[in-house]
């Protein structure tokens, strides 16, 4: 199965398949096998080659917090929700917050998007920033395409914004 | 002794005080609030009574009620903790009126205390040291731009009213003295009601140090040696330890003798603390004095042996100190960590939720001081200090590893904490050098975030492993045809169980 995951406005794309306690994880073009046990509800026993992870994880109302190796993190499951149609629009503009290369475009122009649906994945120093749309909207043009470089403060997508109802 | 006490607090430290109450056989009185009905120290207190609405002026600082609710359930003693009334003198009067016994010293005391200007002036007369400073009434600009400048720079200008860093300003030369002033006086006016200022010497490299003092109502006082503070944020401490790196046998008497001396003066009963600044020449002078348990009093009681929770009932009873100055000693090192729900790479502004899991470290000599549980929730109307994790060992350095060790160990997920940063601040060289001072935060914490490094890879991998756990097969499915962009293509071409 495929999993993004949010964490600090960074995507981490994940890929697991299991095989009974077997784990074989892609992440970052290295591949994880590891041995896994849930010891107590949320409590994961992880061998990965000569060493353990220890790990507790809990799922709060929005998010996953996980304690590993004394620290805490907490992530969002990344949703990626289809387009829906709107009616009025009103104009807007969504700039890079880095420099990077552009990985992913989720959208194209006339797609109509939700609020906080991810238009655009920009890659800076092995982390993925997205783009998110600030608002209900329409998309009116899209600045780059995949492979491109960008820089900050780049103007990514022209979103136009629905009017209130 | 009290057959029943009132403890008029929240969290930790009434679940503290509740326990010493336990131990010598004292029924108690836990009062609290709508949101903390399911609290732990509602369910360990004999009989509980709500106050009502969560807001503190409606519950925990609800004079009349709370005396009444003594009165009620004939409780012979209140104790206040720390915080909310505990320093309250209208409070402590409030109670002497019912023939209820506060445990503290009398409200005189508290009140005297309570004006910085006045305690320091009576710290002065009984020839405690203070900071060189203008600490009188005469308030107009010329009278304090005069002294000021006999005082010399860098100078601190504070509001008599303040806390938390409101009205107060820092002056390197003479040129900004006055506007300095002036500033200081509209903050202090507009946050107090109160533009009263004072002067003082600004300290290189200061540290806070502190003295432990218990004394009777028999005339009995001791001291019971020093807590260094120096590590603070936002003008609140967030680490303690005892021994300080930088006490020596000569200055440790010194200040003792002063504290007991400062405690003296003002005819001091029960426990209180003497807080002084100490510069980098180890010159020390008296800055407060706190008259209540302090939060930071479980690394005196490891470092020495003595409950001070069970001593303070044990005075407000009218017994006396047993022990004396000279039989008192400390063994060891201890270090206290304050773990609150708040974001050190936000400012450490609060953060409020609700507590998915908490286990503590247990251990030889790991002390954790709670009153929180799994499932709680942090709400905004109290402080969000969640637990005092206290360590003792052999030595300073066994102490930072113990405590590296136990803060490792301590699982909080649902809210942020500072878990991780009290890590980071034990890690670094000169803590572990002993270089502190209250700066130390500012010096070198100043940007500090945890997700500088992003989301370690065994952190992946354990998000992986649980989700595909608890992930049933036709969500697998789901999961597939979600998205064609999905930016998982990009990891690439990947066969399942390849390399096994």
């Amino acid at each position: 199965m495929f999993i993004n995951y949010e964490h600090e406005n960074h995507v981490y794309n994940v890929t697991v398949e299991r095989r009974k306690n077997h784990y074989y994880i892609m992440y970052d073009n290295t591949e994880y096998t590891v041995e896994a046990d849930e010891i107590k509800p949320g409590q994961l026993r992880i061998k990965l080659g000569d060493r353990v992870i220890k790990c507790v994880i809990t799922e709060g109302e929005k998010d996953k917090f996980v304690f590993v190796d004394g620290d805490v993190f907490k992530v969002k499951p990344v949703e990626l929700t289809g387009a829906k149609k709107t009616k009025e629009k009103m104009e807007g503009d969504l700039s890079s917050p880095i420099s990077g290369k552009v990985v992913s475009i989720k959208v194209k122009s006339g797609d109509s998007v939700k609020k906080g649906d991810i238009l655009m994945v920009i890659e800076a120093m092995k982390m993925e920033y997205l783009i998110r749309a600030p608002y209900d909207g329409k998309v009116k043009k899209v600045n780059f395409k995949e492979k491109d470089q960008i820089e900050i403060g780049q103007n990514t997508v022209e979103l136009i914004r629905n009017k209130e109802a | 002794m009290f057959k029943k006490v009132l403890v008029a607090n929240r969290g930790e430290i009434a679940v503290r005080i509740i326990k010493a109450c336990q131990e010598m056989g004292i029924k108690t009185v836990a009062v609290y609030s709508e949101v903390d009905k399911n609290a732990p120290h509602v369910h360990l207190a004999d009989e509980t009574v709500n106050l009502g609405e969560p807001t503190p002026a409606e519950s925990y600082l609800n004079i009349p009620k709370i005396i009444e609710v003594a009165q009620d359930l004939g409780a012979e003693a209140i104790h206040p903790g720390y915080g909310f009334l505990a320093e309250n003198p209208d409070f402590a009067q409030a109670c002497h009126d019912k023939g209820i016994k506060f445990i503290g010293p009398s409200p005189g005391v508290i009140s005297l205390m309570g004006d910085k200007i006045a305690a320091k002036k009576t710290m002065e007369k009984a020839g405690v040291p203070i900071i060189p400073g203008y600490h009188s009434i005469k308030q107009d600009t010329s009278t304090l731009v005069k002294e000021g400048k006999k005082i010399g720079f860098p100078l601190l200008v504070k509001a008599a009213a303040g806390g938390g860093g409101k009205g107060m300003r820092i002056v390197h030369s003479e040129d900004f003295l006055e506007e300095s002033i002036e500033g200081a006086k509209r903050e202090s006016k507009s946050s107090f009601g109160d533009d009263t200022v004072f002067l003082e010497k600004y300290l290189d490299k200061p540290r806070h140090i502190e003295f432990q003092i218990l004394a009777d109502e028999h005339g009995n006082t001791i001291h019971l040696f020093e807590r260094e503070c120096s590590i603070q944020r936002r003008h609140q401490k967030i680490i303690e330890e005892t021994p300080s790196p930088v006490m020596t046998p000569a200055l440790r008497r010194q200040m003792g003798e002063a504290a007991v001396k400062a405690a003296e003066a003002v005819g001091y009963t029960n426990a209180g603390t003497v807080e002084c600044m100490v510069d980098g020449d180890l010159n020390f002078y008296f800055m407060e004095m706190n008259t209540r348990l302090q939060v930071e009093h479980p690394i005196t009681e490891m470092t020495t042996g003595m409950d001070l929770a069970k001593w303070q009932l044990r005075i407000a009873s009218g017994m006396e100190l047993t022990l004396k100055q000279k039989e008192l000693s400390q063994r060891g090192h201890a270090i206290e960590c304050r773990i609150y729900a708040e974001d050190p790479s936000n400012g450490f502004l609060p953060s409020i939720g609700t507590l998915e899991r908490v286990e503590s470290p247990t251990g030889p000599n790991v002390r954790d001081d709670t009153g929180i549980y799994t499932g709680m929730e942090i709400t905004p109307y109290y402080d969000p200090m969640l637990a005092k994790l206290v360590v003792g060992s052999e030595n300073r350095g066994e102490s930072i590893d113990k405590m590296i060790w136990a803060l490792s160990r301590y699982v909080v997920l649902g809210v942020t904490t500072n878990i991780s940063f009290l890590k980071k601040v034990l890690e670094h060289e000169e803590f572990r050098n002993g270089n502190i001072t209250t700066h130390f935060i500012d010096n070198y914490f100043k940007d500090w975030t945890i997700a500088k490094e992003g989301l370690p890879v065994d952190a992946i991998i354990a998000l992986a492993v649980y989700d595909s756990m608890h992930t049933k097969t036709q969500e697998v499915v789901r999961y597939k045809e979600v998205d064609p962009h999905s930016p998982w293509k990009h990891v690439g071409r990947w066969r399942m169980g390849a390399g096994v």
